[in-house]
């Protein structure tokens, strides 16, 4: 099975205490690597002022996931944090693979006096014959 | 007929637009990432709006880009959706 990358914000309740914090994070983490995924690496940033009042919260704990797994885990996790009721709000990506392989575009010349010369040598044998 | 082809249209004195170039293309930002709020909070108005192309002189690709990273961070109330 192909594995994808993703990556998962979910804010938690503020209020919620360090260790019961802890112990939420790392029952997401076991449902990711529990199932076929691995966590690539956790992001707590920490309490964070909220750009806007969520059930009348002004803060929340962020926390960050990039994790692999088969593309049915998202749904599975994303039931787990929905249930939850000390997750305020998540959000799962799929990331972007980059392309490689794929040469990067050439500098275009700066327009100098050759291409001014070309275009009019163009038009020139256009001309002629709308001429007659 | 052909020769007028080339003429541009006379613009209104002292009213000439300065060409704007993609801030993204220029710092050769492949990836705009949601989580950078900081420089997407540059690319919204006071209420919170995304600014459009026209104002802001970015590409298509990175403006597609943009919107999609504004829509992002606002969802997890990194930047607000509205602000009055």
């Amino acid at each position: 099975m192909t594995m994808n990358k993703y990556e998962v914000v979910y804010i938690i309740d503020p209020a919620v205490e360090d260790e019961a914090r802890k112990a939420l994070i790392n029952r997401f983490n076991e449902l990711i690597t529990g199932n076929g995924g691995s966590v690539d690496k956790v992001e707590e940033w920490g309490k964070r002022r909220l750009a806007y009042a969520i059930d009348y919260k002004t803060e929340g704990y962020y926390v960050l996931v990039n994790f692999q797994a088969e593309a049915d885990l998202p749904k599975e996790l994303e039931r787990n944090l929905q249930i939850s009721d000390s997750v305020i709000r998540y959000q799962v990506i799929k990331q972007i693979e980059r392309k490689v392989g794929i040469k990067p575009r050439a500098v275009r010349p700066a327009p100098v006096a050759p291409a001014a010369e070309a275009p009019a040598a163009a038009e020139a044998p256009v001309e002629t014959p709308a001429a007659e | 007929m052909s020769e007028d082809r080339g003429e541009k249209r006379p613009r209104p004195r002292g009213k000439r637009p300065r060409r704007k170039v993609c801030d993204f293309c220029v710092s050769k930002i492949e990836y705009i990432d949601y989580k950078d709020y900081k420089r997407l909070q540059r690319s919204v108005n006071e209420r919170g709006k995304i600014l459009p192309r026209r104002m802001t002189g970015n590409c298509a690709k990175h403006q597609r880009q943009l919107s999609e990273a504004i829509k992002r961070a606002r969802a997890i109330a990194l930047l607000p959706y509205t602000v009055d």
